[in-house]
């Protein structure tokens, strides 16, 4: 009889009222059931007979109770709660945050039909690189691949609309037919374009946003088949998409219209590669199938056209993943910063209960002498801990509601799905998903350490004269704490470093007091080339004549505004039959003045003169230090010429060399860039930038320099006027904004550890007030007590470090797309950031050990 | 008007007579009505029974290969058996002139 019983019969005594059990045990025993069987029948009995109403009532009420005490307890300890409920808010909160940032971008499927199998294609260059495609090689895979649903083109598109009230530019696309129908999207009002449509010479029409419609239009459903007027030509709208739709091919646009190429067109080349595509595969294809497909295909149509191709494959990846590709690496970073800060969190919360716990050993012996059973007093735990894990989950709410428009503020505009980003029902999920792990771990911890069962040691609490319960778990905890925060701090200490050596990098150009906008000039007033110079020519001499400014320059783009216009630049003296090795350059179509206004070096030969603006036969350039060496390693690049945009263009004369100026970003590798006035490019830009150097503050010029332009032409729209060093600034938005989030997370998880290492401390010395005094009373010196209390924490403190070193290690690697100029195990960063969590753990050792010195001896003998 | 499984175990019971419990009407269910149910729904439309007064249990005896537990012994009651009686009847009755394998007595 002393056997213990197999497990049903012990869930069947556990579960049944025990009159009912007697007699199923019994059966069960009598027909001498096992295994299978046994555990069948034990279940169904549980199921059917199971002791229900009574003990859910039961339950209910003592639910009730246990949450009415837990409340009292907090409500008693205020400043404990405040702090407690602040503390999990902010870390619950900027968890949810940040995943519902991730959530919409890296997550959630693109709100299109069947959106996993909508793919980029791009030609891949001999480094990797994804490349830009040329309309007939579109046409080519397109027809070639067996894969591919349907397919379609798409270029970028800024068109001006003119019609009504002010003139504006606006974000737009020129697409395919097909595009829409690719995507998985249809226009809520109207029509898809059609195929006739997409042909050179036919009626150019658009589609438009809900957006555009609603702020332009008024939302006027007689829109449909209306012509607006698109930088003065009348296009009729053919349909409005729905209000939900959100393109993620190109964030923020706000009207489509036909691409209408033909492969007889001269921008419709092969090597004519500014055009994307994206391809819906066929239903069951998988991107591996369709990649080593396209693969075939491509070297296929470049074996027939080697000339034509650099790039020896191409490259098929589903949509989502290219448009966040590179935002991806700074949202894992962040996620995993944010988790690491509330495991944080949670760590000091179990360490805040188990610490509390200790000081009500007494109130629990009292409760068991009374009759209380173990598994009430652990629901009681349990039930305190819920109560603070949803007040905490509340307090998250109310962060993540307000910090999550905060973050869309910051968060770079070209972002895909900026749009979807709000504290949805997956959020808040996640915050209860939260609060439940919370609730487990903070209520569950005690049970780890003691059972709080021999009542004459409970009553006995406080004058223990050694040792308490948890306490192994709690230095655990602390040890996780400052580990965790070690991590946080050597990323944002990289962070920080990459930041600072970035701001730190000769951009080429000097950005203060330099006021940037973009203008330009199209419709029917401009019909040829020359009108459109002789309107920069007004624009810069009515600018000039502005007070306050010193000189004017016009160029096609800006150093750091996020345009990437590069063309092949090929030299005469060195012919180069392969393509892929011809070098690309920046392209910067100037004024004169330009290069003196962004006070760009001029490091051979000269510069620009005003004449020579005006000059158009005699073909001159000036090219970059980097292009230079690229292509005349050891020469001068002076009196050399060059060749850009194909073999159908004229040579031109180097004139001068240039300093490298940063164009992609700060941090750029690509400094290759060359110069040619304006009048002497064979074609005038849509948009041009103009650049201003002011005496003073240049954004106090900015309203009358757009009151001397609009009195040119008050047709043409004037957009993203700004200081050149906010340009430059938002070149790095995206770092600093990691920065940012990470040093707060860091700042958190450091504040944590430390209060963490604090309250362990803390709470040792005051238990061991009297084996403290006892010692003081045998003879040892303030010393050995300063020691006995900083040196156990001392100990947490190393090890902790140590463990957080790995972890570091780790962390960064993933950090490593985000850096630069310094290595993701950059000794500097580690050693300060060591050395500050190190000093900080010192100092929250000191104040429990002060406290410690001024124990009185004779309180080791005085019993309360 | 009995459920099928209440007829069954009442059945079961009335056929074991005396020593009604669990192991035995389960042994009869099992033999003669071919299922293969379970203790636990033969104690659940027990208790149902009960409820409704048509059975009543009291503790039998423990015995050693029970490992020393009690039985529980059910008997079926007058209303149990009257029930029963208006049950059977009935599906006699709704049988009259079908070939579904029922005689009327």
């Amino acid at each position: 009889m002393s056997r213990p019983e197999p497990l049903p019969f012990r869930l069947l005594e556990r579960f049944l009222p025990s009159s009912t059990a007697d007699a199923v045990v019994g059966d069960l025993i009598e027909r001498q059931l096992t295994g299978m069987r046994l555990w069948r029948e034990t279940l169904v009995a549980i199921w059917h007979l199971r002791d229900r109403a009574p003990k859910e009532v039961e339950l209910m009420s003592s639910f009730l109770s246990d949450l009415r005490l837990a409340a009292r307890l907090l409500a008693r300890a205020p400043t404990y709660t405040a702090a407690a409920v602040l503390t999990l808010g902010i870390a619950i909160g900027a968890t949810a945050a940040i995943f519902s940032v991730a959530n919409p971008v890296l997550i959630q499927p693109l709100p299109y039909h069947n959106a996993d199998r909508v793919m980029v294609v791009w030609e891949r260059d001999r480094d990797g690189s994804r490349s830009t495609v040329g309309f007939t090689t579109i046409r080519d895979y397109a027809a070639h691949s067996t894969t591919f649903e349907s397919s379609a083109a798409l270029g970028d598109w800024q068109p001006t609309v003119s019609e009504g009230t002010e003139p504006e530019r606006l974000q737009g696309l020129r697409v395919s037919s097909t595009y829409f129908h690719t995507l998985g999207v249809q226009p809520m009002l109207g029509r898809d374009f059609r195929a006739d449509e997409d042909v050179p010479g036919a009626q150019r029409v658009v589609i438009i946003a809900y957006a555009l419609w609603q702020r332009r239009f008024g939302g006027d459903p007689s829109i449909i088949g209306k012509p607006i007027s698109i930088g003065g030509t009348p296009m009729p709208v053919v349909g409005v998409m729905p209000k939900d739709f959100d393109d993620v091919t190109a964030p923020g646009a706000q009207i489509w219209r036909v691409l209408g190429y033909a492969v007889t067109d001269p921008y419709a080349c092969r090597t004519c590669r500014h055009l994307r595509m994206i391809a819906r595969l066929k239903p069951g294809v998988t991107v591996e199938r369709a990649q080593s497909e396209l693969t075939k295909v491509h070297k296929a149509i470049a074996a027939e056209h080697p000339e034509d191709y650099a790039s020896p494959d191409a490259l098929v990846a589903p949509l989502q993943r290219e448009v966040t590709l590179q935002y991806r690496p700074a949202l894992l970073a962040l996620g995993t910063a944010v988790a690491l800060m509330l495991i944080i969190a949670i760590a000091n919360m179990t360490n805040l209960q188990l610490a509390r716990l200790v000081r009500r050993e007494e109130e629990f012996a009292i409760r068991t002498a009374l009759g209380a059973s173990a598994p009430r007093l652990a629901r009681q735990l349990l039930t305190e801990a819920m109560l603070i894990g949803v007040l905490g989950g509340v307090a998250g709410l109310a962060v993540a509601w307000a910090a999550i428009p905060a973050l869309v503020r910051q968060l770079p505009p070209q972002l895909p799905r900026l749009g979807a980003i709000h504290l949805d029902l997956a959020a808040l999920g996640v915050i209860g998903a939260i609060v439940v792990v919370l609730t487990v771990v903070v209520g569950l911890a005690p049970r780890r350490g003691r059972r709080v069962s021999n009542i004459a040691d409970g009553l006995r609490a406080g004058r223990r004269l050694t040792g308490t319960p948890h306490s192994a778990v709690r230095a655990g905890l602390v040890v996780a704490e400052l580990a965790f925060a070690l991590m946080l701090l050597v990323g944002a200490g990289l962070l920080a470093r990459s930041v600072i050596r970035l701001l730190d990098v000769d951009k080429g150009f000097d950005a203060s007091n330099l006021l940037t906008l973009e203008f330009n000039a199209v419709g029917p007033r401009y019909p040829a080339n020359e009108d459109v110079f002789a309107y920069h020519d007004k624009v810069r001499d009515a600018v000039r004549a502005l007070p306050g400014v010193l000189s004017v320059g016009v160029v096609n783009q800006l150093p750091l505004g996020g345009n990437l216009d590069m063309y092949g630049v090929e030299a005469q003296d060195k012919p180069e039959s392969d393509p892929a090795k011809v070098p690309s350059g920046d392209r910067y179509v100037v004024s004169a003045d330009y290069l003196s206004t962004m006070r760009i070096r001029i490091v051979a030969g000269r510069a620009f003169t005003p004449a020579e603006e005006r000059d158009t036969v005699n073909r001159i350039a000036l090219v970059s230090q980097a292009l230079a060496t690229r292509l005349w390693p050891g020469e001068s690049a002076i009196g050399k010429r060059i060749r850009m945009g194909g073999p159908e263009r004229p040579f031109r004369t180097i004139i001068g060399v240039t300093g490298n100026v940063h164009h992609a970003g700060l941090d750029a590798t690509q400094l290759k860039q060359f110069y040619v006035p304006e009048r002497q490019w064979f074609f005038s830009d849509d948009t041009e930038m103009l650049v201003v150097r002011t005496q003073g503050n240049p954004t106090a010029l900015a309203g009358a320099v757009r009151r001397a332009i609009q009195q040119i032409d008050p047709a043409q729209p004037i957009v993203k006027i700004a200081a050149m060093e906010e340009v430059v600034a938002a070149s790095t938005a995206q770092r600093r904004l990691a920065l940012t989030l990470f040093t707060c997370f860091a700042l958190a998880a450091l504040l944590l550890a430390v209060a963490g290492i604090y309250g362990v401390l803390a709470g040792n010395v005051a238990e061991r007030t009297r084996e403290i005094g006892l010692r003081a009373a045998l003879g040892a010196t303030p010393g050995n007590i300063l020691r006995l209390v900083v040196g156990q924490g001392a100990r947490m403190a190393v090890i902790g470090l140590g463990v957080g070193l790995f972890g570091a290690f780790a962390l960064t690697r993933s950090l490593r797309a985000l850096l630069f100029g310094v290595g993701p195990n950059d000794p500097t960063t580690i050693v300060v950031a060591t050395g500050v969590l190190l000093a900080a753990a010192l100092a929250a050792c000191l104040v429990p050990a002060l406290r410690a010195l001024r124990v009185d001896p004779s309180q080791a003998f005085r019993s309360d | 008007m009995l459920g099928e499984l209440e007829q069954i175990v009442l059945l079961a019971v009335l056929r074991v007579g005396e020593t009604a419990y669990g192991v035995p009407v389960h042994e009869e269910i099992v033999r003669l009505a071919r299922r293969d149910l379970t203790l636990g729904t033969v104690y659940k439309t027990l208790s149902r029974l009960e409820e409704k007064g048509f059975v009543r249990s009291y503790e039998g005896d423990p015995t050693p290969q029970r490992g020393g537990r009690r039985t529980r012994c059910f008997a079926v009651t007058t209303a149990g058996r009257k029930s029963l009686e208006s049950s059977l009847a009935t599906l006699r009755r709704m049988a009259v002139g079908l070939d579904v394998g029922l005689e009327p007595t």
